[in-house]
């Protein structure tokens, strides 16, 4: 049998545009759907930004009545969703998309057209979650969605049902780009590359893969349930009808804890490639930095019932759950020092990457502080859902994860655009970021300890908290004008057009061994690696030598497999092989988020979606991943 | 270029890491705010703030070390020249083993009083006496319920000065959460479960109190008091508590609040539970119009009643919808007019049907009705204890009819024709003799009363509460002969 004889009647010819927005739409390289999922989630960080000004902005005086009460909720409701969902997520994975084939020298990732489909789905799932903006019913329960409050009986209407849809499209592509970036960094590393000559970021993105593979079904359950509840009766959580609500908890964190180090994984990896590199050392301690990784990832699933002190498991489970919860301070502890010990006698270049990495150290210790102070659980019965716990999530979410997303962005601009950003207007957006970062989250600290729930759309003045409010808010605005600052970078820095060159920074690893930006198929001859930061020893083997006697671990030779086993081609350059572009994925994904979306708006417009489905996922199995083009350089 | 800022960057990095450093120092002072939880009033939060101190201390201990750290090494080991090249070391094993050691004694030091405070707050001392209270979460206010005394109220908890309070924690809806910072840390207070806190106030005062977990969209103006007092004063009120209100002066704005108030509010407010047996009544009451909610909801149907606050002595309280404004005639006829404009998604606008007959869903009710509703909601205060009235002797019928007006039954049934929740009573006695057979009025009317699930008339829902033991037997009597003469 062959395909040919399977072959569906053609309805779109197989796009071959090199330029222009079909180019884009039926794309299968890593770098453009990085691109993609970049931009995308810079769009939901200024939509997620812009809710975050509003809500500081009805909480800036007390009694305010800027926003109505409603209206607050789902500003709360759409602010954690999207920026934990369609902010921190996806910037990580516009990282891994366009590093982890560089990192490892390959000239893709290992599934190309699931990475399309994961891309599509997230591009949908988003605007399905954000759908209820536009018909006045956004989601409106609490990124948490707490039961029974999400339920039905007490959230009438689709705003919860729009989440639980969206959420749950947004968990399939997370769960497919999570198996694909396993499968690449375990089969298709350049050959002598073994797992301990990995750059840190690799190894990251390998730990919160596994993570995400595993995390997300746990909440794709929860949704599937929530969303059954809500649209067909069920009574999973519906207490009223002996529904629990309190499993909703155990579900939701058992997912939101290991979330929490889906999060913050990737910008540890961002900041263990950036350090080195501006102070010209290798990162102090790569085992324990490695291990600590998998330390946090390994411990994070047994902590989430922190999220519940208050729920009333009884002081034996809450015991379980302090200790538990302490004990991951010791490897992220480690993580610090280590990073601190990098920095030491090193050569510190301080310029906008080092200084938002630096940032990132010094913000995400004061988040994890404050964490220890919850892990303690009669102490968090005092803090728990005030101010205090929104206070010490920025630290770690935004003072963390965003710090070493503007450091990871300072610092592969030049390698995916091929010019640099400008560093002076960057510095002031440093100082403006974390200046206005400071203003606004530092004093929740205080309102929190000062009795300050969370979630509230108004105080009365006779709480006393209006004037560190007022500070906070002014701080959102400052933190906007960074944003802002960002954005003009990148257009004036576009037009002047500094060329980067392919290693503007003296940089380590492979992904600067090559042009900026990278030519399609990345690595005209795929690498052959002997150390880990191969390409700052090839540049400087004299400090190789000086190492004798001391080589670093990982060094020696191992069993690792010496051949490449996919994107690899022997022609140098010529007639290599990268799989063909593909509509399928976008296809596959439309049918999901129709068919998913038909629930909630109708039949019909299911069956629409599962015949948009069936046809892509029938078009895609069928569709070779080369075409045998006649005059094809073969 | 990067060069010449840096001096500014150094200053810059300094202030910046100062100002948290400051910032937490003031943090060790209360501020004086009402839900400061460093001002503490009782053991409970004393402990939890005392174990945050020991807490806090190690982290600015920790935070100097780190912050300084890198600020130092930052500044120190700046490139000089862009050909320099440092040493490159790997890492040091015996260095990674201890900061893996010391960051795991520091939690050691932590866990052990953590671990011991959990424990010890888990109950109060069991030497020492204690009371029990109920506290139920509502979609937005609290109720207070406490069995020992038979008192039911609403949104402000009276205790006394000195003595350990359990509370039972419960919610008949969504989850929400217990927290008065002053005096404890918050727990939730989960549907189909029951948790528990305890507390000791140590000192009087009236205590702020807040709900800690998002329960729909007013839970920003879900917030209560706790009211502690000295032991003398506190048993006064729960003495108080069984006495009647002032009785209103005939023809006065009290009176004809009286009446509007049991034409409109009585189905689901009650204000009698000062009665012998109006403890359990209300009880009954209150669960019985909750499992009318969820039945109606379930059914897919508009429900038109719900649990309530009980007002009984509302004059008494302080505050008004759930701690939001302060209690007076102003805040209150505002209340009652549209009570939306004070806290959005009440239930009681939404189901009410004197709500519903105007299209802005404000009160149905001329601004008279509402002012003199005010007026006796306000004079809702129990008489003093030299002034209870004794009960009413001699004519059945007279007792019947106080009856009928105290124990809320004029919420749902009219004396008329017209159906209200319940059939209007005009006629009963002939309908009566027919209904059952075997039973004669007086048997049926008087079971009815008893227990009325065991006759519902088509058409109407069993939410009626059983009376059996609430009210007397001379009371039900009475009934019986009032009911009868209504043609």
């Amino acid at each position: 049998m062959t395909t040919t004889t399977l072959t569906l009647p053609r309805i779109f010819k197989r796009p071959k545009s090199e330029t222009g927005i079909w180019s884009w739409i039926g794309t299968v390289d890593h770098k453009r759907i990085g691109t993609m999922y970049g931009i995308i989630s810079f769009f939901w960080l200024l939509v997620g930004g812009f809710e975050a000004l509003m809500i500081r902005a009805q909480l800036a005086q007390a009694d305010s009545e800027l926003v109505s009460a409603e209206t607050y909720n789902q500003l709360f409701t759409m602010h954690g969703t999207t920026m934990v969902f369609l902010v921190v997520m996806p910037l990580s994975a516009a990282f891994f998309n366009w590093l982890i084939p560089l990192q490892i020298g390959a000239r893709d990732v290992a599934f190309p057209r699931m990475n399309s489909l994961s891309l599509w789905l997230f591009l949908f799932g988003g605007l399905v979650v954000n759908a209820g903006w536009l018909t006045g019913e956004a989601p409106n329960g609490g990124w948490f969605g707490y039961a029974p409050n999400s339920g039905i009986a007490f959230n009438p209407g689709h705003g919860m049902t729009y989440w639980a849809l969206g959420l749950s499209i947004l968990g399939i592509a997370s769960i497919a780009a999570g198996l694909n970036f396993i499968v690449t960094i375990f089969n298709m590393r350049a050959p002598g590359m073994s797992l301990f000559k990995m750059p840190v970021f690799t190894w990251m993105t390998l730990i919160t893969s596994i993570l995400l593979v595993l995390a997300i079904p746990v909440i794709g359950v929860a949704l599937i349930q929530i969303g059954t509840d809500r649209l067909y009766d069920t009574n999973f959580y519906n207490s009223l009808k002996g529904g629990d609500p309190v499993l909703w908890q155990h579900m939701f964190w058992l997912f939101g804890h290991p979330e929490v180090y889906i999060l913050i994984l990737p910008a540890m990896g961002i900041v263990s490639e950036v350090l080195p590199t501006f102070a010209r050392k290798p990162l102090f301690g790569y085992d324990f930095v490695i291990f600590s990784g998998i330390g946090i990832a390994f411990m994070g699933w047994f902590v989430w019932s922190h999220h519940m002190f208050t729920v009333g498991l009884g002081p034996a489970a809450n015991s379980a759950f302090a200790i538990s919860t302490m004990a991951i301070a010791i490897p992220t502890g480690v993580k610090i020092l280590n990073w601190m010990a990098t920095l030491v006698r090193g050569s510190i270049k301080l310029n906008v990457a080092m200084l938002f990495s630096i940032s990132f150290i010094a913000m995400f210790t004061i988040g994890g502080l404050s964490g220890v102070m919850h892990a303690s659980a009669p102490t968090d019965a005092q803090q728990q859902d005030t101010y205090f716990v929104v206070a010490h999530f920025h630290y770690v979410l935004f003072g963390g994860a965003m710090m070493a997303i503007f450091s990871g962005t300072y610092f592969w601009w030049p390698k995916m655009t091929g010019w640099m950003l400008n560093e002076r207007i960057g510095m002031v957006m440093w100082f403006t970021i974390l200046l206005g970062f400071n203003m606004q989250f530092a004093p929740m600290h205080w309102l929190g300890m000062d009795g300050m729930p969370r979630r509230i759309f108004t105080y009365s003045s006779d709480q006393g908290w209006e004037s560190l409010n007022a500070i906070a808010s002014a701080g959102g605005l400052v933190i906007a004008i960074g944003i802002l600052l960002f954005i003009f970078n990148v257009f004036y820095s576009r037009k002047k057009r500094v060329m980067a060159g392919n290693d503007p920074w003296d940089a380590r690893t492979l992904e600067w061994s090559i042009p900026s930006p990278p030519p399609h198929y990345n690595f005209e001859t795929i690498p052959q690696v002997q150390h880990r930061d191969d390409f700052w020893y090839q540049k400087y083997p004299e400090l190789l030598e000086h190492e004798e006697g001391h080589a670093p671990s990982g060094a020696q030779e191992d069993l690792h497999l010496e051949a490449p086993s996919g994107g690899s081609d022997d022609d140098h350059g010529h007639g290599i092989h990268l799989p063909d572009m593909s509509y399928y994925p976008l296809l596959v994904s439309l049918g999901v988020t129709l068919g998913l979306a038909g629930l909630m708006a109708g039949l019909w417009l299911t069956v629409i979606g599962a015949v948009i489905g069936l046809w892509g996922v029938f078009g895609w199995s069928l569709e070779p991943v080369n075409d045998p083009t006649p005059g094809a350089d073969h | 270029m990067l060069f010449n800022l840096l001096p500014r960057i150094r200053r810059r990095q300094l202030l910046l890491t100062l100002i948290p450093a400051a910032a937490a120092f003031i943090a060790a002072c209360g501020t004086g705010n009402p839900q400061d939880t460093f001002e503490t009033a009782g053991p409970v939060a004393e402990r939890q703030a005392s174990l945050f101190m020991f807490i806090f201390w190690i982290a600015v201990v920790v935070f100097v070390l780190v912050e300084g750290g890198i600020i130092f090494i930052t500044l120190k080991y700046r490139r000089k020249s862009d050909s320099e090249m440092p040493k490159q070391t790997h890492g040091n094993t015996r260095l990674e083993i201890t900061w893996t050691i010391i960051p795991a004694l520091i939690i050691v030091a932590i866990a052990i009083p953590t671990i011991k405070t959990l424990w010890d707050l888990k109950a109060p001392p069991a030497d020492e006496p204690s009371m029990t209270i109920e506290a139920i979460g509502h979609q937005w206010w609290f109720e207070f319920r406490y069995p020992g005394e038979e008192i039911i109220t609403a949104n402000e908890l009276r205790v006394p000065v000195g003595t350990n309070v359990i509370v039972k924690l419960e919610s008949q809806d969504v989850i929400h959460s217990f927290w008065v910072p002053q005096l404890f840390g918050k727990v939730d207070m989960v549907p189909t479960r029951v948790n528990q806190l305890w507390f000791r106030a140590d000192e009087p005062g009236s205590f702020y109190g807040q709900c800690a977990e998002f329960c729909g969209i007013s839970h920003g103006l879900m917030r209560f008091r706790v009211i502690a007092e000295p032991q003398e004063q506190y048993e006064a009120w729960v003495a108080s508590m069984s006495r009647p209100p002032v009785t209103p002066v005939v023809g006065s704005a009290e009176e004809r609040g009286q009446t509007v108030f049991n034409n409109n509010c009585t189905s689901c407010h009650t204000a009698n539970s000062y009665r012998a047996g109006g403890y359990a009544q209300a009880i009954s009451t209150q669960d019985g119009l909750w499992s009318g909610w969820v039945k109606a909801t379930q059914d897919g149907d508009v429900p038109s009643v719900v649990s309530a606050p009980n007002l009984t002595h509302f004059g008494t309280r302080t505050t008004l919808a759930a701690g939001i404004r302060e209690l007076n005639k102003t805040t209150l006829v505002e209340w009652i007019r549209d009570p939306s404009s004070m806290k959005p998604g009440t239930r009681m606008q939404e189901l009410a049907a004197v709500y519903q007959a105007k299209g802005d869903h404000t009160a149905n009710l001329e601004p008279s009705q509402v002012s003199d509703l005010a007026d006796y909601l306000l004079s809702l205060v129990p008489v003093e204890a030299d002034a209870v009235p004794t009960p009413v002797a001699g004519d059945p019928v007279e007792i019947g009819k106080a009856a009928f007006a105290s124990a809320g039954c004029s919420g749902c049934h009219s004396t008329g024709s017209d159906t209200r929740t319940g059939p209007g009573l005009a006629g009963i006695a002939t309908r009566a003799e027919t209904r059952v057979p075997g039973l004669s009025a007086d048997q049926y009317i008087g079971e009815s009363i008893r227990d009325p699930g065991k006759f519902v008339v088509d058409g109407f829902s069993p939410v009626m509460p059983k009376f059996d033991g609430v009210l007397s037997n001379a009371e039900i009597d009475g009934l019986i002969a009032y009911l009868k003469t209504l043609n």
